[in-house]
């Protein structure tokens, strides 16, 4: 397991343990920003090629993104887990109007993808719309922002990841 | 606990105004109090349902509105659950009437979205859906729509053509609504020609960008006694404010199961059912969601909420005889988002105290409810029920 330092912290291991993504370790207890259960931990997984969402140890329900509270059952028993990468599309659309700083990208093919795994999410997907139908299989995988990605970031979230999905040919 | 009534409403038509929005909101307050003593006499407390800061830049419209409005050293707040927001300040109103708190609250809602142009209110609306995933990945608010419209078109026997159906019935029902944004006819092949917005939902069938103020004065009944007369007055009987999840994902995509429970909260509280209802006014920002609304509300049986397009006596026979969306709807009155639920409120007065035009007057209406929502579907749901 690689120890990630961020430029804001100490690399001392010593002093700054690493926060193994999948650290198995409940929600209880401290919360900072390398911690998998935060979206800064998600996008850092996520651009190692994992995708990481919470897991209720309570009503076993996935969490995307991870979050400490469980929003099925209430319960704050949430570890992190490394989900599965492959999903079916449950509904999508193709955006025409977009918001101003993605006009570039219109039209834009999105979806929303129940994982194997359950758990659901919305993304872009790298096909034409007309190419794609509920019921298809996808792959999660990750890119680069675009310039319009990073205009539209906030300052944290400029170096974040974005995840797409990527029809498999089943 | 006191019943709340309104007692009086007021607005400006929906449209597209030169005006700002605290002037709009003034012209609604003169609407509103005309024939009766001004609103310092009156008012305890004022709400203001509100979207966004994006098209005026101007935030605390609490305190901004209540020195428009004449009042001072009054509780003033401006409310904000996106679309919601109109319904939410009616609710907070209600709310604060039947637990004693105040005899009389004024419960407005202001959005002057022309200010900035399409791009603006798309941007703005956008901040109304999750960030991480929605927003991020460029999902616009009818981006999101349409996919739980792509989903209903998937799981149920509608069709594109029954979402235009719904189009086309708001835009008939607004040309009698002097208030109402559009006042020409749509045909169903004109809704089905029209350009994608975000497959499957068109041009026709989304709700307009618009600028609006809208007043609904709620009071205890000693007080509504004092100023009006029993006939001028409309009871709310019942009322709820329900949340769902913001994120489109985490919601079941074909049933609208926050809109249900807000709904039948205010049935019970009111001691009615669906078919009871005469008039209704629901959150018909995109067609889908008048579907999707009928059905929560019991009007349809569940899946079959296209049916709600059809004229009473054209509906299978499990469907209520309510007429849904008098008013022309969010489609053709117009969506002025924060005030929107105020707007629904003041169809329901307006049915109820017969006081609406002669075409669109719905004969013997004595019970309304209006649904108003925020967020993608049931985010946030508001539901009132109106009494005769």
């Amino acid at each position: 397991m690689t120890n990630h330092t961020h430029p804001d912290t100490t690399d001392d291991s010593d002093e700054q343990p690493s926060r193994a993504m999948t650290d198995g370790g409940s929600s209880r207890g401290e919360l900072n920003l390398e911690h998998s259960l935060t979206s800064a931990g998600f996008f850092e997984s996520l651009s190692e090629d994992r995708l990481v969402g919470g897991r209720c140890q309570d009503c076993d329900a996935v969490l995307l993104p991870p979050r400490p509270i469980c929003n099925e059952c209430g319960g704050s028993d949430v570890v992190a887990e490394d989900l599965p990468k492959e999903g079916t599309i449950v509904s999508h659309t193709n955006i025409h109007k977009t918001a101003p700083v993605f006009d570039d990208l219109a039209p834009l093919a999105v979806a929303i993808v129940e994982l194997d795994s359950t758990g659901r999410f919305p993304g872009r997907v790298e096909a034409p719309y007309d190419e794609i139908a509920i019921g298809d299989r996808v792959r999660v995988e990750q890119r680069e922002p675009t310039e319009a990605d990073r205009e539209f970031a906030l300052p944290h979230e400029e170096d974040w990841p974005l995840h797409v999905f990527v029809p498999l040919d089943e | 606990m006191p019943t709340p009534y309104i007692v009086t409403v007021g607005s400006t038509p929906v449209g597209k105004f030169d005006a700002t929005g605290r002037e709009l909101f003034s012209q609604a307050i003169e609407d509103a109090f005309e024939g009766l003593p001004a609103p310092r006499e009156i008012v305890d407390a004022l709400y203001v349902g509100n979207q966004s800061e994006s098209y005026e830049h101007q935030i605390i419209y609490g305190s901004q509105l209540a020195e428009w409005a004449g009042l001072r050293h009054v509780p003033a707040e401006r409310v904000e659950a996106c679309a919601a927001s109109g319904g939410l300040a009616l609710k907070d109103a209600v709310q604060d009437v039947q637990s004693g708190a105040h005899d009389a609250v004024l419960a407005s809602g202001l959005e002057k979205m022309s200010s900035g142009g399409t791009g603006t209110a798309t941007d703005a609306l956008m901040a109304a859906s999750e960030r991480m995933f929605e927003q991020r990945s460029g999902i616009t608010a009818h981006g999101l729509y349409a996919m739980l419209a792509q989903r209903y078109l998937h799981d149920t026997e509608a069709t594109e053509k029954d979402f235009a159906r719904i189009a086309v019935k708001n835009h008939r029902n607004a040309r009698d609504n002097p208030l109402a944004q559009f006042d020409r006819d749509l045909d169903i092949e004109t809704v089905l020609e029209s350009q994608y917005v975000a497959n499957p939902l068109k041009f026709y069938d989304c709700a307009p960008v618009s600028d609006g103020a809208a007043a609904v004065l709620v009071t205890n009944e000693e007080v509504a006694m004092e100023l009006v007369d029993r006939d001028d007055t409309v009871a709310i009987e019942g009322y709820a404010a329900v949340s769902d999840y913001l994120a489109l994902a985490e919601h079941n995509l074909t049933e609208l199961e926050g809109a249900s429970k807000a709904i039948h909260s205010a049935y019970d509280q009111a001691g009615l059912e669906a078919a009871d209802i005469d008039v209704a006014e629901v959150h018909d920002a995109f067609t889908v969601n008048e579907a999707l609304l009928a059905e929560a509300a019991g009007f349809t049986p569940t899946g079959e909420g296209r049916q709600i397009g059809y004229d009473p006596d054209e509906r299978s026979d499990e469907c209520t005889n309510v007429q849904v969306s008098t008013s022309g709807g969010l489609k053709a009155r117009g969506h002025p988002v924060g005030a929107t639920g105020l707007y629904q409120a003041i169809e329901a007065y307006e049915q109820l105290t017969g006081r609406a035009t002669t075409a669109r007057q719905v004969n013997d209406a004595t019970a309304a409810l209006a649904v108003n929502e925020g967020g993608t579907g049931d985010a946030m749901t508001t539901a009132h029920v109106f009494t005769a």
